[in-house]
């Protein structure tokens, strides 16, 4: 089965609202991804960005709204290619690593020599053939999430949600598992991935969609949401001291290397003379947009970025 | 529809694989016919040796010495069994004591309600049995040279086997041989909840345990693993059922004499047709309502360990109408027989057992089966409920409210 019309966005959300006894947690969310887009869904811890996955999903019921992936609700039983890694990781720990992929394989419509095939193939791809017949809970925390990826893209999903997919692994494990994801990218999979990993966000992601205290505070193409929270910044390394300024805001200030937002009106070269006129001594000054990661800190606040971290 | 199927297969393939092949239940499994097969091999060869001792007694003469007050014993009849008239009861039994008699036996004078007195040197708990034989063998054979009638011998002696026969509505009852087969849907009721409770109750907790949930949910409608949970178990129930069998009817079959096994009389089990129809039904219906009582208290629980506080009552229930056995029986009608025949979790032993000795009329059967299929239904319809709903809820104990208002599920 295929997840709908490719005209029509493939997951719809609208006026979604999710109330958990008297607190509402996810107030009238709205926003689509595209069938073929990478969706970057981002939200500090407690933000409804896994409620919003689950009821998504069908795992919780919404109070309210439309949740639609390829046109309706999702059903298992329908049969569609979704691949889906929950941020509560887990699978069968006392069975065998490959025993337990063949059986998600077959679940998700593949033979059972297919399933055992690119079982094989993925397992000895990822660092784990020789582990093939172990049982799981004798692997490591980052082994098993490797196995539960592979679970998750063995039936070549049409729609990949990863919820926190790089959580617990090294960085060179996230970069293998980045790799897998661009692939599963470059195959025309439709991919919406929660991560607090903003540089990966903004290699890979082509739209993103904030979300703060469950409302959208955020949403558009990386560019688009760049733009909105101030659109460049010049990043400086200097000898000296930054003078207060009516050009910029300091965004950052390590002592010898800073972003600089322009307000409105500054220009590159007044903010520059007025930093040499001070008698900073600028080593660099570079333009460049601001980061995700810098919003990030403006919406959620260093103390929620520090949690995060 | 094709999809659904396959999957249901697949699942029940999975669960069945995976719990034949664990090592706890191959060595519980393997370990009841190990046993059964020793037991069989001490029986063998004690019976061997019971036949050589009782070979060897019979053919051992013992010589004794013996008073009798009632005057009833022939003394050429107790000579020719190796006894010997004492006139002095006190040295008789100090020759005894002393070691220079091997036995004295006392005859009272009124051995009808009197004990016969049996003095013997200790031979072992086996071999001092021979001193009452052999005292009440010269009786017996006293007693009946007095009646000078072997078939009244034989009557006094309550050796005469007697046979029954009822009527139900002009035609014979089956008597305690109809007894018999309804009351074996009671014993595989027992035998299928001793094996299987314990992984119905873990077999949602596992999903739970190991954070699996939702990439099951969001792959098999959650109809589907609990069926295909419910079917596997019962597989795995056959398969132990038939590993546990198959010494016994290997040494009934091939062995019966070698291991002394009663000869069974199979033609006195009397089928009727509507205990039978009765049985199989409570048996279907009491397995579908405990399967989904342990499912649902597995999705609700969050540890097998917590879980195991509710289960050790649950299983309780089972077992609380033999307290009333007797009154089940004989007082069918009594309060505490009504309740019990009612109340779903006492009702499948207490309706299959009145249901075998015949006081379950056919209204009160209607109603107890009809009971138990609709609430073990509903039952294992919420159980899918809360697995759907609740199971996802790792580490805590669901509220069974909470998953229909969704109260208690936790934001992230």
């Amino acid at each position: 089965m295929t997840l709908g019309d490719a005209a029509e966005p493939l997951v719809h959300i609208q006026d979604f609202r999710m109330n958990f006894g008297d607190k509402t947690v996810i107030k009238d969310l709205s926003f689509d991804v595209r069938a073929g887009e990478t969706f970057g869904f981002l939200g500090s811890n407690g933000s409804g960005k896994t409620t919003t996955l689950r009821a998504l999903l069908g795992i919780y019921q919404p109070t309210a709204g439309t949740l639609h992936i390829g046109g309706k609700a999702f059903e298992p039983r329908d049969g569609a290619r979704l691949g889906y890694l929950p941020e509560e990781r887990g699978l069968y720990k006392k069975e065998a690593v490959l025993d337990v992929m063949v059986y998600f394989g077959r679940l998700k419509g593949l033979s059972k020599a297919g399933a055992r095939s690119w079982s094989q193939d993925y397992l000895e791809r990822v660092g784990l053939a020789d582990k093939a017949t172990a049982r799981l809970d004798k692997l490591s925390g980052g082994q098993q999430q490797k196995v539960q990826l592979g679970a998750t893209i063995m039936n070549d999903p049409e729609l990949l949600i990863l919820d926190e997919p790089t959580k617990g692994f090294d960085p060179v494990n996230q970069r293998l598992l980045m790799d897998i994801i661009e692939e599963q990218k470059l195959a025309g999979a439709t991919v919406i991935m929660v991560t607090h990993q903003m540089e990966e966000v903004e290699r890979l992601c082509d739209r993103v969609i904030l979300l703060k205290d469950g409302t959208a505070r955020a949403y558009g193409t990386v560019s688009e949401v760049q733009e909105e929270f101030g659109g460049t910044v010049y990043r400086v390394t200097y000898e000296g001291i930054l003078p207060a300024s009516a050009l910029y805001d300091v965004v950052t200030d390590t002592g010898g290397r800073a972003e600089l937002a322009p307000r409105a009106g500054a220009t590159e070269a007044g903010v520059l003379r007025e930093l040499v006129e001070a008698g900073v001594a600028v080593r660099s000054f570079t333009t460049a947009r601001v980061s995700l990661e810098e919003i990030f800190i403006q919406v959620y606040g260093e103390q929620q970025m520090a949690e995060v971290q | 529809m094709a999809f659904s199927q396959h999957n249901l297969g697949t699942v029940i393939a999975f669960e069945f694989m995976r719990t034949i092949k664990k090592k706890g239940f191959v060595v519980a499994t393997l370990a009841i016919p190990v046993v059964l097969v020793v037991v069989f091999a001490l029986i063998f060869a004690s019976n061997s040796s019971t036949e050589a001792s009782a070979d060897a007694q019979k053919n051992s003469a013992i010589a004794f010495t013996y008073t009798d007050a009632s005057g009833v014993i022939p003394p050429q009849m107790a000579q020719a069994a190796g006894g010997k008239s004492a006139s002095d009861p006190d040295a008789a039994l100090a020759a005894v004591k002393d070691g220079s008699s091997e036995a004295y036996f006392a005859y009272p004078a009124e051995p009808a309600s009197q004990p016969v007195k049996v003095y013997g040197a200790d031979k072992g708990v086996f071999e001092n049995g021979k001193y009452e034989a052999v005292a009440k063998q010269v009786l017996n054979a006293a007693a009946q040279a007095q009646v000078g009638n072997p078939q009244l011998t034989a009557a006094l002696s309550g050796g005469v086997d007697f046979e029954s026969e009822t009527y139900r509505d002009g035609k014979v009852s089956g008597g305690f041989g109809s007894v018999i087969p309804p009351m074996l849907f009671l014993i595989l009721f027992y035998v299928a909840m001793i094996l299987l409770s314990n992984q119905m109750l873990n077999s949602t907790l596992e999903e739970k345990e190991n954070r699996v949930t939702e990439m099951i949910l969001t792959t098999l409608n959650p109809t589907t693993p609990i069926t295909g949970k419910i079917i596997s178990l019962f597989a795995v129930g056959l398969v132990q059922m038939l590993v546990f069998l198959a010494p016994v009817a290997a040494g009934y079959l091939f062995f019966r004499d070698s291991l002394a096994l009663p000869d069974m009389d199979l033609s006195i089990l009397v089928f009727e047709p509507g205990p039978i129809l009765v049985g199989a039904l409570l048996l279907l219906g009491g397995f579908t309502l405990f399967t989904g009582v342990l499912v649902a208290i597995g999705a609700i629980m969050p540890t097998a360990k917590e879980a195991g506080t509710i289960f050790g009552p649950l299983m309780a229930a089972m077992f609380i109408p033999f307290y009333a056995y007797s009154l089940i029986i004989s007082d069918p009608k009594s309060l505490i027989v009504q309740v019990f025949t009612y109340f779903p979790l006492t009702a499948p032993v207490t309706a299959m057992l009145r249901n075998g000795f015949g006081t379950l009329t056919g209204v009160e059967a209607g109603i107890v089966i009809a009971e138990l299929f609709i609430v073990g239904i509903l039952i294992l319809r919420l159980a899918v409920h809360l697995f759907r709903y609740g199971s996802i809820e790792y580490g805590k104990k669901l509220s069974i409210v909470g998953t229909f208002r969704r109260s208690e599920l936790a934001a992230k």
